[in-house]
């Protein structure tokens, strides 16, 4: 980080806007693609890569701006999705759910009353402001733990994973509470407004992509921010930073929280557009996947990323067709991974970057090739 | 009297179970810096060769552990030569690099030999029961702990009392001091990685016979593995041992009072709560500049 201030700040420039316009593309892509999808069965299939797309974006804010490897990200995910069911499950007919009310699983599991925390979700707007809130608030007081003692490095990604696998078994265990292994199924539909959210209707896809744009552009403009910035300041320098006099903890539990909401919301919708809740939406696979496509995206790119989740779940989910391709897509997945982790650090959106660079320095103008020149020898020095 | 016995039995069994399999994470990581999530592959590629050693070449378990780890530790080498050293300066990224790692070998073994689980047969000369004290112990259990303490000996041997452990030594206190003094770094790490790898393997064929073999039999240990180093502090051999033994005794303890998932939440819990107030393990005194 020793470059002029000039080359350093003219890059930068130059990659912020690129990175609108992907956000942008990615937007009007999304708005786009139901006419061309033809059937409900595929609107479906890309409103969860969409959702996991938010998920990625999430992680991305966290890890690419803050430096934070959370590899728990699946955590507030999976709270957000089971906030939803819960609500979801309270109003289906009561056919599904019981005597008096209660759900299934309960009566099968000899419970007799509603427990006291399953009650305020018969309320559909606490449970969205719970969805969003309780993840956020649970990264919160960890990331409050971890950074008050001034964790960092692999003792956090330690930290993330483990408070993950605890969570993910006290779920499965509590089967009487929370469905176990099975989840919690049967849910009714969502309903905001008289508008009734089917998982495979436009709807639904609108919802989501809509959440997709807004979550990308308010990652967009708080990394636009003095937050933002100081934020990748500590990701950088941690030490340089504390020695301003900023609250290090303090920004680094914030970008936690506002991530952990983010992946929240996008629980809320997977288990909209999936019509279940289960314990593998807080699985360490799927937590270690969202690293996995941050990284084959781009983890500095909030575009990248989205379009890394995208572009690996989709692959995967049409390769996933026949058991043979399954095993061996993990295969190569795996490979894939080791080697852009190697080769790539940046992901895609790096290459794409440098491609671009490499595009406008060979064109006349000098500064842009001087400010490239630099970028590139900061990149040797970095390697 | 004899319940508290058993009782003990029963942990110092899991101890040395945990101290088998965490020895190689510990040198690894302890000595490399590098979080080997392929760890628990490691382990499992070890319980697959002796399960295959056994199926096709007819050897039994005993006479195979000396093959095992040479094949897991030569891959080891060959894993650390062609990726990890490229990443020694981004000490973050090796966790996701040792995760893809994992993730292939994984799916390599379970394209070869199926996902079904494999039973490795005992052999038959440690198969019987012995009384201690009045206690009935498989012959095999304690027949792991001596190996587990074999193992531990051995280690600890190389590391204080061979040429090669005093190199060692010298990479993980200065890298480039040592380097000036004709030490080639890179050749003490990819044998010390090769060595660890072959412990995991040595490990795996070990305790093949206890459980059963599958492709992701991997992911457990090296949650396990992991809470032993943490517990027992990432430069210490010494550490890695007593963290062993008293998470052994504990698991054993909290198994026996409450079901098996909760005893594994409250470990995992009390583990972090340790990162956050003693990074650097229980059992070490002096950290590493």
């Amino acid at each position: 980080m020793t470059a002029p201030v000039t080359a350093k700040t003219a890059r930068r420039g130059h990659f912020r806007n690129a990175e609108l316009l992907g956000i942008l593309l990615l937007a009007v892509g999304m708005f786009v693609l139901p006419e061309v999808l033809g059937s409900d069965y595929l609107l479906n299939k890309y409103g969860r890569y969409l959702v996991l797309s938010i998920l990625a974006t999430a992680l991305a804010l966290s890890w690419g701006y803050g430096g934070i490897l959370n590899l728990g990200q699946a955590l507030p995910f999976g709270l957000g999705s089971y906030c939803m069911a819960m609500a979801l499950k309270l109003r289906t007919v009561p056919v599904h759910t019981g005597a008096e009310g209660l759900p299934d699983f309960m009566v099968w599991n000899n419970v007799e009353k509603l427990p006291w925390f399953w009650q305020p979700f018969y309320s559909m707007t606490f449970a969205i402001a719970a969805g969003i809130l309780l993840p956020a608030a649970l990264m919160a007081a960890v990331g409050w733990f971890m950074f008050r003692g001034r964790i960092t490095g692999v003792f956090v990604a330690i930290i993330t994973l483990a408070v993950l696998v605890v969570t993910n078994l006290l779920i499965i265990d509590q089967q009487q509470y929370t469905g176990g292994f099975n989840g919690i199924t049967d849910l009714a539909q969502l309903e905001i407004g008289g508008i009734v959210f089917d998982a495979y209707s436009r709807h639904t896809y609108y919802l989501i992509a809509g959440t997709a744009t807004v979550s990308l552009l308010v990652c967009y403009a708080l990394t636009r921010t003095k937050f933002g910035l100081i934020l990748q300041a500590i990701r950088d320098q941690e030490n340089r930073v504390r020695y301003f006099g900023y609250d290090v903890a303090r920004y680094k539990i914030a970008v936690l929280a506002v991530s952990a909401g983010i992946a929240g919301l996008a629980g809320m919708l997977y288990t909209v557009v999936m019509e279940f809740a289960s314990p593998t939406f807080l699985g360490v696979q799927l937590s270690l996947s969202v690293v996995i496509w941050c990284a084959v995206g781009g983890r500095q790119s909030l575009a990248g990323a989205f379009l890394g989740a995208v572009i690996v779940t989709g692959m995967q989910g049409v390769l996933s067709e026949s058991k043979t391709f399954l095993e061996t897509w993990t295969l190569v997945m795996g490979a894939l991974f080791v080697l852009v982790v190697l080769f790539m650090p940046k992901g895609l959106a790096g290459l794409l970057q440098s491609v671009i660079r490499r595009f406008r320095s060979s064109g006349p103008s000098p500064s842009d090739k001087k400010a490239a020149d630099v970028a590139v020898s900061q990149r040797k020095e970095a390697a | 009297m004899h319940f508290v016995l058993e009782q003990f039995l029963t942990g110092l069994s899991i101890a040395s179970i945990l101290l088998l399999i965490a020895m190689g994470l510990s040198i690894i990581y302890g000595t490399m810096g590098v979080i080997n999530l392929a760890h628990g592959e490691f382990i499992m590629l070890g319980a697959y060769a002796a399960w295959a050693l056994k199926t096709f070449a007819g050897i039994s378990l005993l006479p195979s552990l000396i093959l095992i780890f040479l094949a897991t530790a030569a891959f080891g080498w060959v894993v650390e030569r062609l990726l990890l050293r490229r990443l020694y300066n981004r000490p973050l990224d090796t966790i996701l690099a040792t995760w893809g790692i994992g993730v292939v070998m994984q799916q390599v073994v379970r394209l070869l030999a199926g996902g079904d689980l494999r039973y490795v047969e005992m052999p038959p000369s440690l198969s019987g029961g012995m009384t201690i004290f009045g206690v009935e112990v498989a012959g095999y259990r304690v027949f792991v702990f001596l190996f587990a303490t074999a193992l531990f000996v051995l280690t600890w041997w190389i590391i204080n009392g061979t040429t090669f452990g005093l190199k060692l030594r010298a990479v993980v206190q200065d890298r480039s001091v040592s380097s000036a003094f004709g030490i080639n770094p890179g050749r003490i790490y990819g044998l010390t990685f090769a060595y660890g790898a072959g412990l995991a393997g040595l490990a795996g064929a070990v305790v093949s016979p206890l459980k059963s073999v599958s492709p992701e039999m991997g992911t457990g240990y090296v949650v396990d593995a992991f809470m032993v180093v943490v517990l027992g502090g990432v430069q210490s051999l010494l550490g890695t041992v007593v963290s062993a033994f008293v998470l052994g005794q504990v698991s054993g303890v909290i198994a026996f009072l409450q079901n098996d998932t909760i005893a594994k939440a409250l470990v995992l819990l009390l583990i972090v709560v340790l990162i956050r107030f003693r990074p650097q393990g229980l059992f070490v005194a002096r950290v590493r500049t």
